[in-house]
């Protein structure tokens, strides 16, 4: 496969995600810029200009109307996807690190940083969709309809269970909890990953009922979003800051590499900067693919399962749209359930 | 515009007395749904060339979803505003090709292939394979072969004859026990004469006569019917210039058997032949 390289922002990356119909691909990275892209020839569709420091996190509405952002500046804006223009702009006391819609669109999530006194919080917005005119979709709420403070360790990733049930949150020491989306209580609180090891990201399955985390720690973990019940754990040689559960076939996808600051004391080749396939059953380490330059800071994978796209502390993100030999591939035993 | 320039009368229309015209193209729809073209061109040489192309139509039927399809609409905006279509230089490249194989013993295989390298590699490639005689095709050495002495070789591969014995299983030595290189001439069994143009030939360099002051005008079968007095001649090289094909003025000639060759030598030497007198002698081993 020929990776497509685009080279839209000058700092690393932090996040990237496809849309739902996986025709379009959102990056973020600590310039101060949104960049849409056609995931399919890698064209720019566009930036979203506005916000005033690095950029952590970007979610994409399920019908891809609107936009969400979470930004050093500590701000979470809400763009129109079409034209690139800001709508709305909620202000925080803290950096924001992790937006999320629920799966119908109708929530939207944001994970505030802990810092200067104030604790970490995830607040729930309740978005409205207007139509154009643009009015109606300026109009949205001012205030937070929930408020969960994170009081014992602050949250550093959250995302929505199916249906939009709970809120799952990773946790700075290592820990997965499980909020109630409608009153916020928390539910469960299991400590996945060893104590005190950061969890870098938490991405779903594609109906949201099992949900893979990825840790400081060197592993990834695959949960279930009913119970908190770990599942299948990746073990990996070097921390991960991504993981992906990949629709079609049964892999993981993990991304990780030296820390960003020992970067330049390793050379390309160890520093183990490679995306890593893992059989999502077998917890085999299947293959890598290596190319960037730098760790893989984030990884999301096309809904149809085709491709997928990798963003590096080197800049670029790279989208690989998947070989015939990804799909061939079998285990043994895959084969002959198949002949049955 | 020069067409319309050249016609003088518009009465002489080009189609009809220009014998340069070229037939129209000719379009023929076969049975198998394909379509051949029939067109007519000139090339280079201004000659007329006639092209005939076998065209198959498929019609790729591909859904989109319409909000995908509606999408794709959009026109750029932020920094992109006002861009032409298509992905920009400067933000959009293709990376080089990397070949993406999942597999179960991913970590093995991987380790292999950075320790094995070419020497791992190149074993495996002799691991299965067979001694196989030139002559005959048979299950041993081409210098055990039974025919060895009736039969010439298969098929002739410069520079064979020589080491033919031992190439094979070992491979020579070309990268046989040490990992550094040998060159021909070095190798185990390549012996004293080394491989040279002429191959096979040489073996039998003790019957061959080396013939000079041949006249430029010689011919090949000429010397042959010279020689064939004395003996079988198996081989009669002569010497020309690749560019004018003369003879270049000098021969070798091989025999089946060394006394025939020395009788040869001996009657031939001083012998005239086109007005000069050929000079004839045992022929050396270069070296």
């Amino acid at each position: 496969m020929r990776p497509i390289l685009l080279s839209g922002h000058e700092r690393s990356l932090n996040q990237i995600k496809f849309n739902r119909d996986g025709d379009l691909l959102f990056s973020v990275a600590k310039d101060k810029i949104v960049c849409a892209w056609w995931s399919a020839n890698g064209e720019r569709l566009g930036t979203y200009n506005g916000h005033q420091g690095a950029i952590w996190t970007v979610d994409v509405s399920p019908n891809t109307v609107l936009l969400a952002t979470g930004s050093a500046d500590n701000t979470v804006r809400l763009w129109n996807v079409k034209t690139g223009e800001c709508l709305k702009v909620w202000d925080f006391p803290t950096a924001v690190k992790r937006v999320e819609f629920a799966p119908d669109g109708s929530k939207l999530l944001a994970v505030t940083e802990k810092r200067m006194g104030f604790l970490g919080t995830i607040v729930v917005f309740d978005i409205k969709y207007g139509e154009e005119p643009r009015e109606q979709m300026v109009d949205q709420v001012e205030e937070p309809n929930l408020r969960i403070t994170c009081t014992e360790s602050k949250a550093t990733v959250a995302g929505w269970s199916y249906l939009g049930k709970y809120i799952i949150a990773g946790h700075e020491d290592g820990s997965i909890s499980q909020y109630d989306a409608k009153t916020g209580d928390q539910l469960e609180n299991v400590q996945a990953h060893e104590f005190d090891h950061q969890i870098n990201d938490l991405n779903f399955s594609a109906d949201r009922t099992y949900f893979i985390t990825a840790s400081k720690d060197k592993s990834a973990k695959l949960m279930s979003s009913r119970n908190l019940a770990i599942m299948k754990t990746y073990v990996a040689d070097t921390p991960l800051n991504t993981a992906v559960i990949t629709p079609k076939k049964d892999y993981v996808i993990l991304g990780g590499g030296q820390a960003a600051m020992d970067v330049t004391t390793t050379s390309a080749r160890q520093g183990k900067f490679e995306a890593r396939f893992y059989h999502k059953i077998f917890e085999d380490e299947i293959g890598r693919v290596r190319g960037h330059f730098g760790p893989l800071n984030t990884i999301h994978i096309h809904p149809n399962g085709t491709a997928y796209a990798s963003g590096g502390e080197d800049g670029y993100v790279r989208v690989h749209h998947f070989d015939k030999s990804y799909f061939d591939f079998l285990y043994e035993v895959e084969r002959e359930q198949l002949k049955k | 515009m020069s067409r319309l320039g050249n016609r003088a009368d518009w009465a002489d229309d080009e189609e009809f007395d220009d014998p340069s015209a070229l037939p129209a193209q000719q379009v023929t729809t076969n049975k198998d749904g394909t379509k051949t073209v029939v067109s007519y061109r000139f090339n280079d040489d201004g000659k007329k060339v006639k092209v005939t192309r076998r065209i198959k139509t498929t019609v790729v039927r591909e859904h989109v979803n319409p909000q995908v399809a509606e999408r794709r609409g959009w026109s750029k905006f932020g920094l992109e505003k006002g861009h032409a279509a298509g992905p920009s230089f400067d933000t959009t490249s293709v990376g080089e090709n990397i070949i993406f194989r999942p597999s179960v013993n991913w970590k093995a295989q991987a380790k292999e292939e950075e320790k094995g390298g070419e020497k791992g590699g190149m074993k495996d490639q002799l691991k299965d394979k067979k001694v196989k005689c030139r002559i005959c095709s048979g299950e041993h050495f081409t210098a055990r072969c039974p025919f060895k002495d009736t039969m010439a070789p298969v098929e002739e591969t410069v520079g064979a004859g020589i080491d033919g014995g031992e190439d094979g299983p070992s491979a020579g030595a070309l990268g046989g026990g040490t990992a550094s290189y040998v060159p021909p001439h070095l190798r185990k069994g390549a012996g004293a004469a080394g491989e040279k143009m002429g191959g096979k030939y040489e073996k039998d360099d003790l019957a061959t006569l080396r013939v000079t002051n041949v006249s430029e005008l010689a011919e090949e079968q000429e010397i042959r019917d010279l020689f064939e007095r004395f003996g079988r001649v198996t081989r009669v090289f002569l010497a020309r210039d690749r560019e004018t094909q003369r003879a270049k003025g000098f021969a070798f000639i091989s025999f089946a058997d060394r006394s025939d060759a020395a009788r040869a030598c001996e009657k031939m030497d001083g012998f005239g032949y086109r007005h000069l007198i050929l000079r004839v002698e045992f022929a050396k081993r270069s070296t």
